[in-house]
């Protein structure tokens, strides 16, 4: 269980685990050894709405870092998750066929879309935010988002 | 209203501004105006969130089928918090994820995928409907 920063922008509240890497875009990249998992972020679940569906790349896929990874129609919107991260797609969640609301649940945990072999990890994950620097992020594009009308 | 002369309260989310909204109120007009007037009756949730008595009366007195376009489930929760029992919550995503083609855009006025899929959630909720009047009208053992 991942440790939050945590921050409430008008109703909303939102969260941020600590023990990840970001992309400014609300991607998140939780890494063991080469093997990357990734999700999206509590702000970006929240933005977008109840996921109504979520298409994920198969496995064997090859991605590089801002390749689209997965596909998320919510009732809000059309969502496209760009990977952190170079590499093949070595993993996906069987959740996202049939619950993919598990991406509003669990964003963090049960809500994770793939796993990818990355080729270049020290390279990516150079590019990528650490949960404090994506905190303050966040809390920008919340409160933008938050003063439209 | 007279809820004496309605077996099923029908009631969607208000969901104003939300294209889901705007789903689950044609779906319960097109239910309770075409489909099943004579068994059902509307309940507008904003009744029931100012406390009106005779809306609170009517989810009190009869089965409630709720209607909600979010997971936030607005229309279920405040029959419940009115008193009533949910019979059956329906969910208009869960509907379109049945119903994948049904894609609804706009809010003042749907498109067609949102006039079909609000077919199809009210095609549901008559189903409903009709096996709760007809569990009201058997003959009790």
């Amino acid at each position: 269980m991942p440790d939050y920063l945590e921050t409430t922008v008008d109703k909303f509240i939102f969260k941020v685990a600590t023990d990840r890497l970001y992309s400014a875009e609300g991607v998140w990249a939780l890494a063991d050894g080469n093997r990357i998992r990734v999700g999206v972020t509590d702000f970006l679940q929240q933005l977008n709405g109840d996921v109504a569906f979520a298409e994920v790349r198969p496995e064997g896929t090859a991605v590089a870092s801002g390749d689209e990874v997965a596909a998320i129609e919510t009732i809000k919107a059309n969502v496209s998750v760009t990977s952190p991260v170079g590499g093949t797609v070595a993993e996906v969640n069987p959740a996202m066929e049939l619950s993919p609301e598990a991406i509003n649940q669990d964003p963090y945990g049960q809500g994770w879309l793939v796993v990818i072999d990355a080729s270049d990890w020290p390279t990516d994950r150079d590019a990528l935010l650490g949960p404090q620097a994506y905190f303050e992020l966040m809390k920008a594009q919340a409160e933008e988002e938050a003063q439209k009308p | 209203m007279n809820p004496g002369e309605r077996k099923v309260m029908v009631v969607p989310c208000s969901g104003i501004g939300k294209t889901y909204g705007t789903v689950s109120r044609e779906a319960a007009y097109e239910v309770t105006e075409d489909q099943r007037p004579q068994s059902t009756q509307l309940v507008a949730l904003s009744l029931l969130v100012l406390g009106d008595a005779d809306a609170r009366a009517a989810v009190r007195a009869h089965p409630a089928v709720t209607i909600d376009g979010c997971k936030l489930a607005c229309a279920a929760k405040m029959v419940q918090e009115s008193g009533g029992q949910v019979a059956q919550g329906i969910a208009v995503l869960d509907v379109y994820r049945r119903n994948r083609q049904l894609k609804p855009q706009g809010i003042a006025e749907l498109n067609e995928g949102g006039l079909q899929l609000a077919h199809a959630v009210a095609g549901e909720i008559t189903a409903v409907v009709d096996g709760l009047v007809a569990r009201e009208e058997a003959p009790h053992a």
